[in-house]
């Protein structure tokens, strides 16, 4: 018998009856019934056709969030959001990143897979820095992939300060700000190819459409994003 | 985030946790957070780690099992300062004035040789002996002689109530309060309050150490904390537990002859335990899954109230505590009241705010069996018949009433359908406690 990962309370064979009827296979079970209910699954709510989040009957389609950056950028980015941001996610995003359980992967990974399986597109985890990998041990998007094909196809830069402002052309400053760069060798691959970025929690929207920007950039066919909150 | 080197001494803390100036100390010793030799076992808290649950990428390790504590890895090492007994001078640190019975005296000397020989010892003494002040003595030679003292317990409530009370008997020394809800910031000081989990962050630190409650959850049957215990203390130090109510591990270490004991039957005052009631209720489980209680205990309640006479109302489970309060509040008495679990997030709010006798009475699980004094209460337990409530439980719930000179009795009362011998026990060993009181 196996303990629930997050309240340690022995999983029986409880299995709900959404699971009988249902004709994809049969989900591991990794956490309780109480603990799986405290999560608020996105699919089951109208959401904001830009950046994923729950949409209430006040909210605009896309919100105002998303229209800003329509205005501002100079692409158009998707991001679809699987759970709600929570105080059940809240609290496993702490056990799980910030205090670095890194079994705490597997609560979340069959549900990602399930989501990614179907998947043509390319699909690339947002990275973590050097100094998080150092400390951290693990970077908590690919931890998610674990039973799926990625391209670690970014790098969180080690210095944004290498290129003085004089030097910067009006590219260099549109990427001002920007936290990654693209893995020299690695380019090619997503030339005219559609690629899926996958990263653990869309808040503002600014990291994952950096992250974008330099994937359209160096030639991608279109680029989306899957998060596990929002 | 270590900062300055003194919160180091005598302590294991993950090498990437120290500030950079402290990184190159040449007086810290390393050494593996997890060690590989016999399997994955935690250096930290002791544990067997199963490689596929304890796997990081890039064939690194952690240790799932003392996480909640800040987790351990192969990617840092553990690092440790020798505890250097680095105290201010104090020749009479105890400021104490109270008087201590002859009784009592005598367990306080006890204390005092087991410290001085460096001895392993279980102080058994009745709910209420005054467990805390018979310390008192010992701990002040250990001050004095400029030793590190720590005093843990399993139970965070009994670190919050002793925490005050040795700060007042011992005002002019160095002190710190530590566990997992505390905002106090980690400083070294001579003496250390803290719950069993945070002992895992000390290594060969006290020359002295008590565990209070030491037959408790989750100390009691706890390997982690047992290892954690056994790395905070210094290999020649001295061990003192104490309790009122012995588990089988204590019995067998004291017939192996590890551990010796002294004994202490009656209370401070001098009176004996009160001896519990137990009341025979129909379909009482039944009536408490359906909201409901029984006449004869809303009418007890009510009484209980209307006389001002405060108390804990007992129940096995976290669920019955709603039920119960909503058969009380459905009953028409007019009371103010809560419901404490061991989860619950307000629970030291409440529990503070029923000893500022703001409330009539407190709902509570067992988390408040023990090591808290509520002046004059009496108890009552519903369903003591459940499996929850064991023989010791029992003992020391019925050990919160009578503490007081002011009020030395009061009522226990156990309803319950059947008399379990869990109860049977308890009511047993209660009497034999006052029958060895009366020889004294």
């Amino acid at each position: 018998m196996k303990d629930c990962l997050l309240c340690g309370a022995g999983l029986r064979n409880e299995m709900p009856l959404g699971d009988l009827i249902r004709l994809t296979p049969l989900r591991k079970r990794t956490i309780c019934e109480p603990c799986s209910a405290a999560f608020s699954p996105l699919e089951s709510f109208p959401t904001c056709s830009g950046c994923g989040r729950k949409r209430t009957k006040e909210m605009p389609d896309p919100c105002y969030d998303c229209q800003r950056w329509e205005k501002d950028s100079q692409f158009k980015f998707i991001n679809t959001a699987l759970f709600e941001y929570n105080p059940a996610m809240k609290d496993y995003m702490k056990r799980y990143k910030f205090a670095g359980d890194y079994r705490l992967r597997q609560v979340f990974s069959e549900r990602i897979h399930e989501q990614l399986r179907k998947q043509s597109a390319i699909i690339v985890p947002v990275p973590v820095g050097a100094d998080t990998m150092a400390t951290r041990g693990f970077n908590q998007v690919t931890g998610l992939l674990e039973s799926d094909r990625y391209l670690e196809l970014l790098n969180v830069r080690l210095d944004k300060k290498t290129i003085r402002q004089s030097e910067k052309n009006r590219q260099d400053r549109l990427m001002l700000g920007q936290p990654f760069e693209m893995m020299a060798p690695e380019k090619n691959q997503i030339k005219n190819q559609a690629v899926l970025l996958v990263d653990d929690v869309y808040t503002t929207g600014t990291t994952i459409r950096h992250a974008a920007a330099l994937l359209l950039q160096a030639g991608a066919a279109s680029v989306r994003g899957l998060t596990l909150a929002r | 985030m270590i900062n300055d080197i003194s919160e180091l001494y005598g302590r294991q803390i993950p090498q990437r946790d120290l500030a950079a100036s402290l990184q190159r100390a040449v007086d810290i010793h390393l050494r593996p957070a997890i060690s590989h030799d016999h399997g994955l076992v935690c250096q930290r808290c002791g544990s067997k780690l199963r490689r596929s649950l304890a796997s990081l990428p890039n064939h690194h390790f952690y240790c799932y099992v003392c996480i909640q504590m800040g987790r351990v890895d192969t990617l840092s090492p553990l690092a440790y300062m020798e505890e250097p007994n680095r105290f201010s001078d104090n020749q009479s640190p105890l400021s104490w004035l109270g008087q201590l019975t002859e009784l009592q005296t005598e367990c306080a000397n006890k204390v005092i040789e087991v410290f001085q020989r460096r001895q392993h010892h279980l102080l058994w003494a009745v709910t209420g002996a005054g467990k805390t002040e018979m310390l008192f003595k010992g701990i002040s030679w250990a001050v004095a002689n400029g030793l590190r003292v720590g005093i843990a317990s399993p139970r965070v409530d009994v670190c919050i109530e002793l925490f005050p009370r040795i700060q007042a008997a011992f005002n002019q020394v160095s002190m710190v309060l530590l566990h997992g809800k505390s905002e106090q910031r980690y400083q070294y000081s001579q003496i250390t309050i803290c719950t069993t989990h945070q002992l895992l962050r000390f290594y060969h630190a006290f020359d002295v150490l008590i565990i209070d409650e030491v037959d408790v959850f989750p100390y009691s049957g706890n390997p982690m904390l047992h290892y954690g215990v056994q790395n905070a203390i210094k290999p020649a130090g001295a061990m003192l537990y104490l309790t009122a109510t012995p588990d089988q591990a204590l019995f067998k270490a004291i017939s192996r002859k590890k551990l010796s004991v002294s004994y202490l039957p009656i209370r401070y005052h001098g009176h004996y335990l009160p001896e519990i009631s137990v009341i025979r209720v129909k379909n009482l489980a039944q009536q408490i899954q359906t909201s409901k209680l029984p006449k004869q205990i809303l009418r007890i309640i009510a009484e209980l109230v209307a006389e001002k006479q405060r108390f804990l109302l007992f129940v096995p489970h976290i669920k019955d505590l709603t039920r119960v309060a909503d058969a009380i509040k459905n009953a028409g008495i007019m009371a103010k009241f809560e419901t404490v679990f061991s989860a619950d997030p307000d629970r030291l709010e409440k529990v503070a705010l029923m000893r500022k006798r703001q409330l009539d009475f407190l709902i509570t699980t067992t988390i408040l069996e023990r090591g808290v004094t509520f002046p004059g209460i009496d108890v009552l337990v519903l369903k003591a018949d459940n499996d929850i409530f064991s023989a010791a439980a029992l003992v020391q719930i019925a050990g919160r009433v009578g503490r007081n000179t002011d009020r030395p009795t009061g009522q226990v009362l156990f309803y319950c359908e059947v008399k379990t011998p869990n109860i049977k026990s308890c009511d047993r060993q209660i009497k034999l406690m006052n029958r060895k009181a009366a020889k004294l």
